[in-house]
């Protein structure tokens, strides 16, 4: 026994001295550079690991003197690890679509100067404190409401529902014919995939009126109690109710739920616009078609959040390098056409055009982004803001386990306003 | 003198101990642990080890170290420090800090830290959320104890039998204690989700509305529990059996010849030889439901809805990681600590006792 | 005896169709792994015919080579955290439970109290310790943090152990004029074996299955462990489960080959090393 062991600790020290797998920069420094900095990524179906490498490659290849070093999150909670790495005094040098929060007001982060944001169309997107931390680079709309065109046909109903009443018609009509109206995900560890209906909700009843709701929220002003909110949260309990929003979606993760639609388990699935890619790319039996959430008087409100790029550590060892080699990422044409077709961006880069080659139902969103541009109807996303004007760190959480609450009745919507004021002030105190 | 030491020797070798001086005492079955007899020792011993030297008069003897101070610090320094240098760094520290932390009210995004006295055990009164995290967690606590117990014991009982099916039959029950918490969540997720394989089963027996495991928030923590209980029944088997083995042939024989049927046989002979398998899987079973977390974090993220399947791990880390309140959640987690060193205690006293004097 | 013939066809049934429902969910897995990924979906119960090595295939030949750092990182990380804690975990064990002081009861309870804390707990201030001592993100740091958490284990198993080992060996061999040291060594520790054989399995088991402890201390730019290897291959393949089963099989099938070759010794651990023949 005793050999055994000394043996054993033989073979294994020599392997422990050096781990393994991580000593060795990514494959993709293609240029032998002055200065090393770690990127944190996160893979998903669509941004697999050749995705990053490739993307990776083009912007070193622009900002010379730059190795890239990249970090795989280990879900697509990429805002959890990096706080997991930054509490063990371990944040990336530069990080990709984390949320900013609390990491800015720590002085963890380096905020970009307008100069170094020309090129973005809305440069101010995102900013905490009136400085911009994460390069504003694309814009999703959340949620589109993609439908069925089979089931709709099926069920006899013709046009897209314009207002709201005529979308709780559709929904009759829907399940009256044994079609589940809407597909709502957010079991597993993705809680946030119940969000989208809320969102909506949120969008034509609460910011359609008052877009800084949340900021006045952030000052005590409003209150998830009161009216507008209320209404809207109503609106979400109603479709559950009625049975237009089956609760068993709450056991499906986010995968499970997008492959629900595409199996025929429902007829509409209100999801952000990334997913207009993926129903391009892998269609279903069946045509996809997509209209904006309607309000109850039928006016356009296009709910859109802008921001998601990337970020840079305010101790990254060359500061100037990491923005740099941040803005080459974010700012490169063949990345943003990776983007658009992997994960179904809108790039907010100016002069920025999609290929052409892009399929109808990323068109058709794309078409509702710009005519929201165009008639002024855009306002926040809920649940997906950033910087000023967001919910305070851990409440989106909050909020979307409330929401399961609320689909499954176990809150009404009362009791769920109440519920988000609570958590608003513990979160904040 | 205390019981935990007591504990030690139950969650090892006690056992066999116990069924040799049983053998040796005939009915007498548990003597008190404190006389047990060297001749059980001795025959604990594996064979084909050196015999001792009868050499008994020395046994009172304390041995010579004890005398001498320097030659005792040296022992420990040897025996006892890299040991507990590794514990009290890596274990004792971090628990001093975050009792530290708990009256604090840091939060590494929102410096500076400040001293808040007992504010945050104040708050953890009033909240919610922690007593419904406890309230799961003492629910999950006890139906894994429970379930698994009896499971275990149901099955060893079964599969007490030296044949090759049931040698077997012991591997298939043994594999999910070898399996990562992980690996048995993405498993069971895969059966349980409304579309998974259990309820296409029900569907295909003619349930038309099967339950949502994981997504009725009435269910799904007793769904947690169960999963629990599935990957830690194994081990109560292998406890039980090896309990079992040690329950002498001729004492059940001599109970049926005086006319005791199978269950008062099974009360009377077998199940207080079992006491100290209970107690191993007792403690093991209180260890992991009171630690419950990589399942929730994977199955349900503490949904459906809100904290219908938090536990006070998931509670505490949720706290800290995601809402960024470490001073709170360290609050939380001495809550935690406390309660939870208090039941093993407790639970440790009664089952022990119950290994004496029954 | 009437009853025992009775029943002696009912104890195979019962025996067999309860371990055929247990392993059910086990089974889920297995023939997965041996399936194409599009047949998973419409037919997740189907035994795997003919069965493909498509799905293992592709966990080894990564680009990432995920599987096959994190295998190196995990068996070394697993051997040398056992390996140490068998032996520091030994001694303790033997000197306490040879001590009568007041003080070694003391170091008990606190030791047991250490068994019932949930690692994610105190992970973060384990971090800062890590970090003032250098050794945040190294598989040392990592190696040491599971040495001190699981010591308590080790210690409670060697020690009921250790009572059931004659105090007349040690007095005998030390009267022959060895040291201590020696007297542990050569005398002491042989007669520990099969309580070893449950230490190294059970640590072995449960350090191999960790997997917020590495992910937390190894950061990621210092590799990875395998069981780090499945939370991330879940992430990334989300609902292919062809590729997740068999990387989570891969990820096991080593520490299930460690548990059979032990796994003789491991019961008699359990049972103090009486268990007849």
């Amino acid at each position: 026994m005793r050999r055994s062991m000394v043996w054993c600790l033989a073979a294994t020290l020599a392997a422990a001295g050096c781990g393994v797998g991580g000593e060795k920069p990514s494959e993709t420094s293609a240029s032998g550079g002055d200065v090393t900095l770690t990127f944190l990524v996160f893979e998903t179906p669509n941004l697999d690991a050749a995705f990053w490498d490739a993307a990776i490659a083009r912007a070193s290849a622009k900002v010379p003197g730059v190795t890239i070093k990249k970090l795989v999150s280990p879900n697509v909670d990429r805002t959890g690890y990096a706080k997991q790495l930054d509490a063990s005094g371990n944040l990336p040098d530069i990080l990709q679509s984390v949320n900013p929060a609390g990491f800015a007001q720590a002085g963890k982060l380096a905020p970009f100067t307008d100069e170094e944001l020309r090129n973005f169309i809305a440069p101010k997107a995102g900013a905490i404190a009136g400085k911009v931390y994460q390069l504003p680079y694309n814009t999703q709309v959340i949620p589109v409401v993609y439908y069925n065109k089979d089931a709709f046909a099926k069920a006899g109903i013709t046009g897209t529902p314009r207002t709201y009443p005529e979308l709780l018609d559709v929904s009759a009509k829907l399940k009256d014919k044994g079609i589940t109206p809407f597909v709502v995900g957010g079991g597993g560890a993705d809680t946030w995939a119940d969000m989208y209906p809320l969102t909506a909700t949120v969008a034509t009843d609460v910011y359609h009126k008052t877009p800084d709701w949340l900021t006045q929220r952030a000052t005590g002003s409003v209150k998830f109690a009161g009216p507008d909110f209320t209404k809207a949260a109503q609106k979400v309990a109603d479709l559950a109710q009625k049975g237009y929003i089956d609760p068993a979606g709450l056991s499906r993760s986010y995968a499970d739920t997008e492959q629900a639609f595409r199996d025929g388990k429902g007829a509409m699935y209100p999801m952000g616009s990334w997913f207009a890619t993926s129903a391009d790319n892998t269609k279903p039996g069946f045509e996809i078609g997509a209209f904006p959430w309607p309000s109850d008087d039928g006016s356009p409100v296009t709910p859109t959040f802008t921001g998601g790029g990337t970020l840079v550590s305010s101790s990254a060892p060359n500061v100037g390098l990491a923005k740099k080699w941040a803005l080459a990422f974010d700012e490169d044409k063949q990345n943003n056409d990776a983007f658009v077709k992997a994960d179904g961006s809108i790039p907010a880069i100016k002069g920025y055009t999609p290929p052409s080659d892009m399929g109808p139902v990323y068109r058709a969103t794309v078409d509702i982004y710009q005519k929201g541009m165009a008639d002024g109807s855009i306002v926040n996303a809920f649940s997906q803001e950033a910087g000023d004007g967001s919910l305070p760190p851990g409440l989106a959480d909050k909020a979307a386990l409330g929401v399961q609450d609320l689909i499954t009745g176990k809150k009404s919507a009362a009791d769920f306003a109440a519920y988000l004021d609570d958590q608003w002030a513990k979160a904040t105190r | 003198m205390t019981d935990i030491d007591h504990a030690a020797l139950a969650a090892s070798s006690a056992p066999m101990e116990q069924a040799n001086s049983a053998r040796a005492n005939s009915a007498q079955a548990n003597k008190a642990q404190t006389t047990r007899a060297a001749t059980a020792r001795a025959a604990a011993a594996p064979s084909g080890v050196r015999r001792p030297p009868a050499e008994p008069p020395r046994r009172r003897r304390p041995p010579a170290w004890r005398y001498r101070t320097g030659q005792s610090l040296g022992r420990f320094a040897l025996f006892a420090l890299p040991g507990l240098l590794a514990y009290v760094l890596f274990v004792l520290v971090p628990i001093g800090m975050t009792a530290y932390y708990s009256f604090t009210n840091r939060n590494p995004f929102n410096p500076p830290t400040r001293w808040v006295g007992l504010r945050n055990y104040a708050d953890l009164l009033g909240d919610p959320e922690f007593h419904q995290a406890l309230a799961n967690t003492v629910v999950i606590t006890v139906i894994v104890t429970l379930l698994a117990n009896a499971g275990g014991l149901l099955i060893a009982m079964l599969l007490d039998r030296p044949t090759k099916l049931y040698l077997a039959l012991r591997g298939v029950f043994f594999t999910p204690v070898v399996l990562s918490s992980v690996v048995i969540s993405v498993i069971w997720q895969a059966v349980l989700t409304d579309e998974g394989l259990l309820n296409s089963v029900l569907r295909g027996l003619g349930v038309a509305d099967p339950p949502g495991w994981l997504s009725d928030p009435e269910i799904a923590l007793y769904s947690i529990a169960w999963i629990l209980t599935w990957q830690m029944l194994g081990f109560c088997v292998v406890v039980y059996l090896a309990g079992l083995q040690g329950v002498p042939r001729e004492l059940r024989e001599a109970a049926a010849i005086d006319g005791c049927g199978p269950l008062a046989r099974f009360r009377n002979v077998t199940w207080p030889m079992l006491a100290p398998a209970l107690t191993i899987n007792t403690v093991m079973l209180l260890i992991t439901g009171f630690k419950a977390y990589d399942q929730i974090q994977v199955i349900t993220n503490g949904g459906p809805g809100t904290g219908t399947t938090a536990t006070m791990a998931f509670q505490v880390v949720q706290t800290a990681f995601t809402g960024n309140h470490i001073g709170y959640s360290s609050a939380m987690a001495a809550v935690m600590l406390a309660l939870v060193g208090t039941v093993s205690v407790i639970v440790l006293r009664v089952l022990q006792r119950r290994e004496v004097t029954r | 005896m009437i009853d025992a013939r009775t029943h002696a066809w009912l104890r195979p049934l019962a025996a067999t169709f309860a371990g055929a429902v247990f392993f059910l969910p086990l089974y889920l897995m297995l023939v997965n792994v041996f399936k194409p990924s599009t047949d998973i979906v419409p037919h997740p119960a189907a035994p795997p015919v003919p069965p493909t090595m498509e799905n293992i295939g592709a966990v080894l030949s990564r680009p990432d080579s995920l599987f096959t750092y994190g295998l190196v990182n995990s068996v070394a990380v697993t051997a040398l955290s056992i390996t140490i804690l068998t032996v520091l975990s030994a001694m303790l064990g033997h000197y306490l439970a040879r001590s009568r002081h007041v003080l070694a009861k003391v170091v008990m309870v606190t030791l047991l109290c250490g068994l019932m804390i949930p690692v994610p707990v105190i992970l973060a201030p384990i971090t800062s310790v890590l970090k003032t001592l250098g050794l945040m993100t190294t598989l040392q740091g990592l190696i040491l943090v599971n040495i001190g958490y699981y010591v308590p284990f080790g210690v409670l198993l060697f020690m009921g152990f250790v009572k059931g080992v004659p105090l007349e060996l040690e007095e005998a061999a030390e009267l022959d004029g060895a040291s201590r040291l020696r007297v542990f060594w050569q005398v002491v520790f042989p007669l520990l074996r099969p309580a070893s054989a449950s230490v190294l399995i059970f640590l072995g088991v449960w350090i191999w299955n960790d997997f917020l402890t590495p992910l937390v201390i190894l950061g990621p730019d210092s590799g990875t462990t395998v069981t780090v290897g499945v939370y991330r291959a879940i992430g990334q393949h989300q609902s292919d489960f062809g590729a997740v089963f068999a990387f989570m099989f891969l990820a096991t099938l080593p520490i299930l080959v460690f548990y059979l070759a032990l796994q003789k010794n491991f019961v008699k651990g359990l049972t103090g090393g009486a268990v007849k023949g």
